[in-house]
């Protein structure tokens, strides 16, 4: 295969050069290249006219998942929206994190792999769970997916499966984020009503006024006016 | 689903450390959690079923609280947790309940400006302790406060309030100073050798665990008086005053809602119940007393509810009122913490607190000071 793929496949070249050799046991392998039976004309077919694509071709998503027929379809559709997929086999013991989406078998450890606590998850997860096997509720909660696929995969499925797994990551982080800046903005809020006071007092100015003035202030020295409302409360128990 | 037909232990985390630096105070509150568990096994159990609590040793470091409570609910399969003291473990452990939906019981003073679903707080809040604290320093000593504390959340958190609470009131913070909470004798020396400079009327501490005795030695060593100029605190328990010396801690402030004098006959029981356990030496305190009752208030909830899901038991939690050690307290059910009595103690020549003052009732948890001015009512 001399011929670049389509896609970016990331490769990683030590593999490359001992394609024949055994693989170490505990250094999960990186393969690489389009997954067999897929071709150009395949490729080039993917609904690359969906809005979603654009989106997805920036995506760096690892899989980890036995390369078997039902592993090969998986990843042959992940690579049909154009994001950047990588396989990785076997799973470490530590799933690396440097990914915008991880697909990963429902493994028995999957929890202890993850190396994140639950509620802080470095990457958005999508677990692989077999549609023929009874599935473990307990393992599935506790591992706190994004999302579930469920194998042999459809095309649809695996569509469904990023777009809700990817969404549903950002949009906890982005509340997570809200929930950080509310928290602060409550104690920056009595330090902003405390500077007002001070303000009142110092140049006997109304409400109103000491409010503009720390707004003013705030916006030339391009600090929050909680900020600077910390540094009037602080400089103003410094003169006593 | 109400299940008489099992014996089944009904299994629980605990998480307090003890090794490393807040072993003095977090074993304390491993023992009152443990004595609360016994208790209710010899009584028979929660509806015929034992208590059986899974005990990790995070030793003092906040990330392995965090670690063990996932472990504790990945692996054990639990969902209700017994521990944390400084508020980094807290906010270590507080994503993993919060996204496995479990139950964290949080027995310890903090900085208050916090509420999660998923945590029941049975130490005192803010307005619990440091607006009567700094009322009555003020009155008592003078109106010119030195901070210390230990370089983490809680203490920048803590004294940000009582500056509030100290400037609001024609009071004057002349210093404020944080060390590593492994802080030595040596590492305090000059630190009180510039409070000493600076002759406060007040020091305001907030250095917690091992270094509070390093502080308080210093302090003596450097012969300053508790009578003009003593070390109040929020966090100063009897295990402290024990571990620095009675004469090392006596004649110093601390603000609590228990403490082991408290002249009641649930309380002298207790206090029997527990020397008789631990020994004559071991005193009992505030944070052992609040991890102590919190498991009989689960205990309570779990005997209504029957089922350890959270989404079932919590309700459950919210509104419980108990009998604890300090008196009545009961779970404020719009924001999961605990009415708290507040009293303020001064520590005596057998290392016990002398109240010095006494709240009639429990206070209502406003753990974000959402009904306090930044004024103290002086009376």
């Amino acid at each position: 295969m001399n011929r670049r793929p389509a896609m970016q496949i990331r490769t990683n070249p030590t593999q490359r050069l001992n394609q024949g050799a055994p693989r170490p046991r505990d250094e999960p392998s990186l393969e690489s290249g389009p997954a067999g039976g897929v071709t150009d004309s395949a490729q080039e077919k993917s609904g690359s006219d969906h809005p979603f694509h654009r989106e997805f071709r920036d995506l760096d998503i690892a899989v980890f998942t036995a390369r078997d027929q039902a592993g090969e379809q998986l990843l042959r559709e992940l690579q049909r929206t154009r994001a950047r997929v990588q396989h990785i086999w076997p799973i470490p013991e530590l799933i690396p994190v440097s990914y915008d989406v991880i697909y990963c078998d429902l493994l028995n450890d999957l929890p202890q792999r993850l190396p994140w606590l639950p509620g802080k998850p470095d990457t958005a997860l999508v677990v692989i769970a077999a549609a023929t096997q009874s599935l473990d509720l307990k393992l599935l909660h506790n591992c706190a997916p994004h999302a579930v696929i469920h194998q042999p995969v459809t095309a649809q499925a695996v569509l469904a499966s990023l777009l809700v797994g990817r969404g549903h990551f950002l949009y906890e982080r982005r509340l997570r984020g809200r929930v950080d800046k509310l928290d602060d903005n409550l104690r920056t809020m009595r330090s902003v009503e405390r500077a007002k006071a001070i303000l009142m007092q110092s140049r006997s100015i109304n409400e109103e006024e000491a409010y503009h003035y720390l707004r003013r202030r705030a916006m030339e020295r391009r600090v929050t006016i909680g900020a600077l409302a910390n540094v009037i409360v602080d400089s103003q128990e410094l003169l006593g | 689903m109400r299940d008489s037909t099992t014996s089944e232990p009904w299994r629980v985390g605990v998480l307090f450390s003890s090794s490393g630096f807040m072993a003095v105070i977090e074993d304390t509150q491993l023992r009152g959690t443990l004595t609360a568990i016994d208790e209710i096994n010899d009584a028979g159990g929660i509806n015929g079923r034992p208590i059986e609590p899974v005990l990790y040793d995070p030793a003092s470091e906040a990330l392995a609280f965090g670690r063990y409570a996932k472990k504790l609910m990945v692996e054990d399969g639990i969902t209700t947790i017994f521990g944390c003291y400084t508020s980094s473990s807290r906010k270590a452990v507080l994503p993993v309940v919060e996204r496995l939906n479990g139950l964290l019981w949080y027995p310890t003073l903090y900085e208050g400006f916090e509420f999660s679903p998923n945590v029941i707080y049975t130490g005192a809040a803010p307005n619990q302790n440091s607006v009567e604290l700094c009322r009555f320093l003020m009155e008592r000593y003078g109106k010119r406060f030195f901070f210390v504390g230990s370089d983490y959340v809680y203490p920048r958190e803590s004294n940000r309030i009582m500056r509030e609470l100290v400037h609001h009131n024609g009071g004057q913070v002349v210093g404020e100073r944080y060390l590593d909470l492994r802080a030595k004798r040596s590492d305090f020396l000059p630190v009180v050798r510039d409070i000493k400079d600076a002759m406060p009327d007040v020091i305001f501490s907030t250095v917690v665990g091992d270094s509070t005795v390093n502080l308080y030695q210093a302090y003596a060593e450097l012969r300053l008086d508790p009578k003009t100029m003593p070390i109040a605190s929020l966090t100063t328990t009897e295990a402290e005053i024990r571990a620095m010396g009675f004469d090392v801690g006596e004649g110093h402030i601390t603000a609590a809602s228990y403490f082991q004098g408290i002249d009641s006959k649930r309380n002298l029981n207790f206090v029997k119940r527990y020397k008789k356990r631990y020994g004559d030496d071991q005193d009992t305190n505030m944070c052992l007393e609040a991890a102590y009752f919190q498991v009989q208030i689960f205990a309570k909830a779990l005997e209504r509810a029957n089922t350890m899901d959270t989404e079932i038991l919590r309700p459950s939690i919210l509104g419980s009122e108990i009998e604890a050690p300090q008196g009545k307290v009961s779970v404020n059910p719009l924001c999961g913490h605990t009415d708290l009595w507040t009293r303020i103690g001064c520590a005596n020549r057998r290392g016990e607190f002398d109240l010095v003052y006494e709240s009639q009732a429990a206070v209502k948890a406003d753990p974000y000071l959402i009904g306090y001015g930044r004024s103290i009512a002086f009376g």
